[in-house]
């Protein structure tokens, strides 16, 4: 037993014993701190005001809706659509990139820049062309995506060992059948991770999508409660997002591994 | 492809071949191969010696027409493949390397079968038939109750052997082999070289092999072509008429241990004259 080893395997009864204690210390801590009021309780509520909001949110009964429910629906159905889009138009111009020095040479100038360019910074540019519907949603979740996908896709291609590309050749394959038959199926892997990233990312951007003109979604669930000061519901909606991001992450996560198990250990 | 048991015409002829690749800070280009001149013409094995750098993969990469980028090759002369000029891959010449290029994410099955996923031979075969080719690969290199398995799950000797497999399942009339066994360890090294003895019986093609192993060279040559080094001229050329697979008793005749004498001599003239050039 090292406590300064990466590699050390952990039973999975010290895996969970670890994890939980994680979160219950944290938990332990917001309560001391809310529960004491050293922090003020329109800062900070209580764990038990946000599992009350997230409740009411949950199942409002007097209005007999789920508030929830609709938002997360909505905010779902922008992130799907918008995932759609960024896989539908990344992944090609990704892989025609790491395909071709030339393709690459002309399309990184464009490419490249915007991973690290501030994509929050376009919402204006967005509003003006698309107006505030939900074209401008989905268009501004596709660009904050897309920026990342597209270089990790053609970073995924390039990656392959050149030797399948000249293996393929041998065997009297055409250039465009090395690319189809060898290379892009050996990148799909990372081309998963990819995707994976992307989607991550459009949850983070998912609130600064719905801040304007908020009609519907979790972002607008947030931008609401923070108006009426409800900090409890603030709180409540960010906690689902994060449920949210991670539960898409893990399935993700899991779909890669299964399709593409010979990945493992190479 | 014309008919693989036709065996009768193959020809790889290498004439005046010069290769140069230019020298750094303008010194005169550094020659390779000066004048090689060789004729292959049976369905026997070749082994091509040489010491190490003195451009015997060089050669065979010409033979397989593989061509690396910028440099064209070869600088002069030319090669021809059953009398033609051959300026591009060419059907009847498959090339295994020491680096088998078997795919991980493919059964060992569809490795063998990958060929047929290519244009070029799905065209000439019903899927049926080369069904039946790579069935039939399987089992020449003992492999048929491997094919589900993933390369990741097998050995390196049995790794040569899926691409010896898919090399063979497309019936080459002329193999060519770049140190193919050059990984494996001892043991594994002389089962392989002995299932290359067994598959070059039972298929007979013109197999030119590259190696920097003397032993390999006796063991398993028809012919054995020896080159010296820069740059690299054709220092020794004989056949060995002992048929194959050779005993250990045959290794230690006075034949052998005469053959082996010779090809050490040019071997350590090469290395004497050798000029260190580094870049």
């Amino acid at each position: 037993m090292s406590l300064w080893n990466p590699a050390q395997p952990l039973s999975p009864r010290t895996r969970t014993l670890l994890g939980v204690g994680a979160v219950a210390t944290v938990l332990l801590l917001w309560t001391v701190l809310s529960g004491l009021e050293l922090v003020a309780p329109n800062k900070l509520p209580s764990p038990w005001k946000v599992a009350s909001a997230f409740a009411y949110l949950a199942w409002d009964g007097e209005a007999g809706r789920s508030l929830l429910a609709t938002a997360t629906l909505w905010s779902l159905g922008r992130v799907v659509a918008a995932g759609l889009l960024v896989m539908l138009i990344g992944i090609p111009i990704g892989v025609l990139m790491g395909a071709s020095s030339h393709i690459n040479a002309a399309l990184s100038p464009l490419v490249d820049p915007f991973r690290s360019a501030p994509v929050v910074a376009l919402l204006p540019i967005m509003v003006m062309w698309f107006g505030i519907g939900e074209g401008m949603k989905i268009t501004f979740l596709f660009l904050g995506a897309v920026v990342y996908l597209i270089p990790m896709v053609r970073d995924a291609m390039q990656a392959v060992p050149q030797t399948y590309w000249i293996a393929t050749r041998d065997l009297g394959g055409s250039d465009w059948e090395c690319i189809v038959k060898a290379v892009l199926p050996m990148a799909m892997p990372r081309i998963a991770d990819a995707i994976t990233v992307a989607v991550s990312v459009m949850w983070t951007y998912i609130t600064v999508a719905e801040y304007v003109n908020a009609r519907e979604g979790l972002g607008q669930l947030i931008q609401n409660a923070r108006r009426f000061s409800a900090m409890d519901q603030v709180f409540a909606g960010i906690i689902v997002i994060v449920a949210l991001a991670l539960f898409t992450y893990q399935g993700m996560r899991w779909l890669r591994a299964r399709a593409y198990d010979w990945e493992t250990g190479q | 492809m014309s008919d693989p048991m036709n065996t009768a015409n193959i020809s790889i002829e290498l004439r005046n071949i010069c290769q140069e690749y230019p020298a750094p800070n303008g010194q005169a280009p550094l020659r390779v191969l000066d004048d090689i001149n060789l004729t292959l013409d049976k369905p026997s094995i070749t082994m091509l010696l040489g010491p190490s750098g003195c451009g015997k993969s060089t050669l065979l990469r010409m033979m397989g027409s593989v061509r690396p980028l910028g440099v064209p090759t070869p600088t002069r002369g030319e090669v021809l493949i059953n009398g033609v000029p051959c300026d591009g891959p060419h059907d009847d010449v498959v090339m295994v390397f020491q680096r088998y290029a078997n795919r991980p994410d493919l059964t060992v099955w569809d490795n063998v079968a990958f060929p047929f996923t290519l244009k070029l031979w799905r065209d000439r075969f019903k899927r049926t038939e080369w069904q039946a080719m790579v069935e039939q690969a399987l089992l020449d290199v003992g492999l048929s109750d491997k094919k589900n398995m993933r390369p990741a799950q097998l050995s390196g000797g049995q790794n040569q052997r899926v691409a010896l497999a898919r090399a063979l399942v497309l019936r080459p009339r002329i193999l060519l082999m770049d140190e193919p066994f050059g990984a494996l360890d001892a043991q594994t090294r002389t089962e392989t070289q002995l299932l290359l003895t067994e598959l070059h019986r039972t298929h007979p093609c013109a197999v030119v092999f590259v190696t920097h192993d003397v032993s390999e060279a006796l063991l398993l040559g028809d012919r054995v072509v020896v080159l010296s080094s820069q740059p690299a001229k054709i220092a020794d050329d004989f056949e060995i008429s002992e048929p194959r697979p050779r005993s250990a008793t045959w290794r230690r005749s006075s034949e052998a241990v005469r053959l082996e004498e010779r090809i050490l001599d040019h071997l350590h003239a090469a290395g004497q004259g050798q000029v260190r050039i580094t870049v």
